[in-house]
């Protein structure tokens, strides 16, 4: 197994169901935000700019959407994530590994 | 999108030892089960990338052989190997690698489904949102009334002013505070309340009717008041949700929203000796009296609460310890075992004493717009290593003008859109702001919960 210090973060977010946590209120605050729906026209947008010569793939789609999705983030989402995983962090020693195994 | 995928993945899917794979990966990487540790145990072990050894971004399972990569190792891996078929493990979406894109397939669709619905916990990731498909009514409702209505912080919309109709100020004051809980409204704005009473005769009707009457345009009482509403609700609730919910709780809203679980630990101070028992709590009335201990008044919100939650000798009677079988002196101590969506404080300010006319107090006590209620918490063994939210924020203060119980006038500041505030003066309504509600003195102080979580 990997075990450089990334590792050691997201072991322990998948065994607390940290990750869990923290993607389901991600996912949360970006629909609450109208955040999805702005990159759904996004997407759509760019098929339709691209004509019927070439539909794009998902993995070109990817590419060319993700920095201006990156960027329409709200910054209260990225708060309130941030604090979120703070919180995660600063309990990175206390919960042992035994428990759910 | 054509229902079957790709002429590659109609072949892989002949052999059906592909399709008993694919359903396995799906159930164990996606899905995870959490249930059953020994699937998580083989998810968290085995999801790195075999080429870079990192956990991701967007892992993908090779469909053809053992091989699990990130999005640039996968596509790699699939290249070289000349295998087709891969699978993301964040939402289980089918990649073929001959026509270079992910497919839909309406086989495997079902499959992944039959794994969703079997995995322990609701996870959003997994399920798109139903799409709301109107009624005849609604469409008809939709195509005929097309006014629309532009919500400013200038408008009025939802505040209205209720008449005094001979000493009912402090009716008055209750109504607009209910009016102005934001899950209550938002049950009854959206007619959840299905009636089975003869028409005319539920009170709970009746309140949604003033709800939607309200946009279209005391302690005792609040308590009363929500005591008769959540009779009313469990009454007309069809029978059998009651008897599938009666061994947990009353699934009534008014439960849902303002009841919350007191613990009170009975300590033996012999034997150490604990005995606990939970009771429901609707509001939460606090002494205002100077400490018996140290004479200090209280003069916050967190400091009635900390008295409120402080360990209190039983000094007049001795207590049967169910444990050491004796009558002892005990300590008793309450805590919050679970806390309601919307908290409500009484402060009481008016003391009845015997053979005495009663007296109000009027100590100054502040209290916050933001109230965090982590501390009057029940320890539990099992604690949890991510704390909870317990923020509370202020949407409503009742206040009392005068000096006795028996004279005097009610008035009620309510929050409305988020952070615009407003004073109820029984028909009177005129904007405030946040200093004047938190300088006011309060009598009665409704929180709403801030993060609501899906449950």
């Amino acid at each position: 197994m990997p075990n450089d210090y990334d590792s050691k973060v997201s072991l322990h977010l998948d065994i607390n169901h940290g990750l869990d946590r923290v993607t389901e209120l991600v996912q949360t605050r970006l629909i609450e935000s109208g955040w999805r729906d702005q990159v759904k026209l996004a997407c759509r947008k760019a098929i339709l700019e691209n004509g019927d010569k070439h539909i794009p793939t998902v993995d070109e789609l990817i590419a060319q959407i993700t920095p201006k999705a990156r960027s329409m983030v709200p910054d209260a989402v990225k708060r309130e994530l941030l604090h979120e995983l703070e919180l995660i962090l600063t309990n990175i020693d206390k919960s042992g590994y035994s428990k759910s195994f | 999108m054509s229902a079957k995928g790709c002429h590659h993945l109609q072949g892989f899917k002949k052999d059906h030892k592909n399709l008993e794979s694919l359903k396995w990966i799906h159930a164990v990487f996606v899905v995870a089960n959490t249930h059953s540790s020994a699937t998580l145990k083989t998810k968290i072990c085995n999801s790195y990338c075999r080429t870079c050894k990192k956990r991701g971004p967007f892992l993908h399972a090779c469909l053809e052989c053992v091989f699990l990569g990130c999005h640039k190792h996968i596509r790699e891996h699939m290249k070289n190997q000349k295998h087709t078929i891969s699978m993301d493990l964040t939402y289980g979406q089918i990649h073929c690698n001959s026509c270079y894109d992910y497919v839909y397939d309406a086989e495997i669709d079902e499959i992944t489904m039959d794994n969703k619905m079997k995995c322990g916990k609701f996870k959003k990731r997994l399920f798109e949102w139903t799409s709301w498909d109107a009624t005849e009514e609604e469409r008809d409702l939709l195509t005929h009334r097309t006014k629309k209505i532009c919500i400013t912080p200038e408008s009025t919309i939802g505040l209205r002013g209720l008449w005094n109709l001979g000493n009912t100020c402090f009716m008055n004051c209750i109504i607009q505070a209910l009016m102005h809980t934001p899950l209550l409204r938002d049950y009854f704005l959206t007619k959840k309340h299905k009636c089975n009473e003869i028409p005319g005769t539920c009170l709970a009707c009746t309140v949604s009717k003033l709800f939607q009457g309200t946009i279209s345009a005391s302690t005792a009482t609040a308590t009363a008041a929500l005591d008769v509403l959540h009779r009313h609700c469990y009454d007309t609730m069809p029978k059998n949700a009651i008897a599938a919910e009666k061994k947990d709780k009353c699934p009534c809203i008014i439960d849902q929203i303002f009841t919350g679980c007191l613990q009170s630990d009975v300590v033996c101070q012999k034997c150490k000796g604990v005995s606990t028992t939970f009771d429901p709590i609707l509001d939460f009335s606090l002494d205002l009296g100077p400490v018996p201990l140290d004479g200090r008044q209280p003069c916050s919100l967190h400091d009635c609460l900390e008295r409120f939650t402080r360990a209190e000798d039983l000094e007049d009677e001795k207590i049967l310890c169910s444990n050491c079988g004796s009558h002892q002196v005990s300590t008793k101590q309450f805590t919050m075992k679970t806390l309601p969506i919307v908290v409500s404080f009484h402060l009481k300010r008016f003391q009845h004493l015997k053979n005495e006319i009663e007296k109000k107090i009027s100590t100054l006590i502040t209290f916050p717009e933001m109230l965090d209620m982590t501390p009057f918490m029940s320890r539990t063994k099992h604690e949890c290593p991510i704390p909870s939210d317990n923020r509370y924020s202020l949407f409503a203060v009742i206040n009392h003008i005068g000096n006795s119980m028996s004279a005097g006038h009610y008035i009620a500041f309510v929050r409305q859109q988020h952070n615009s505030w407003y004073k109820c003066d029984d028909h009177v309504i005129t904007r405030a702001n946040l200093k004047e509600v938190l300088d006011s003195e309060g009598y009665l102080l409704f929180y709403h919960k801030h993060v609501l979580r899906y449950e």
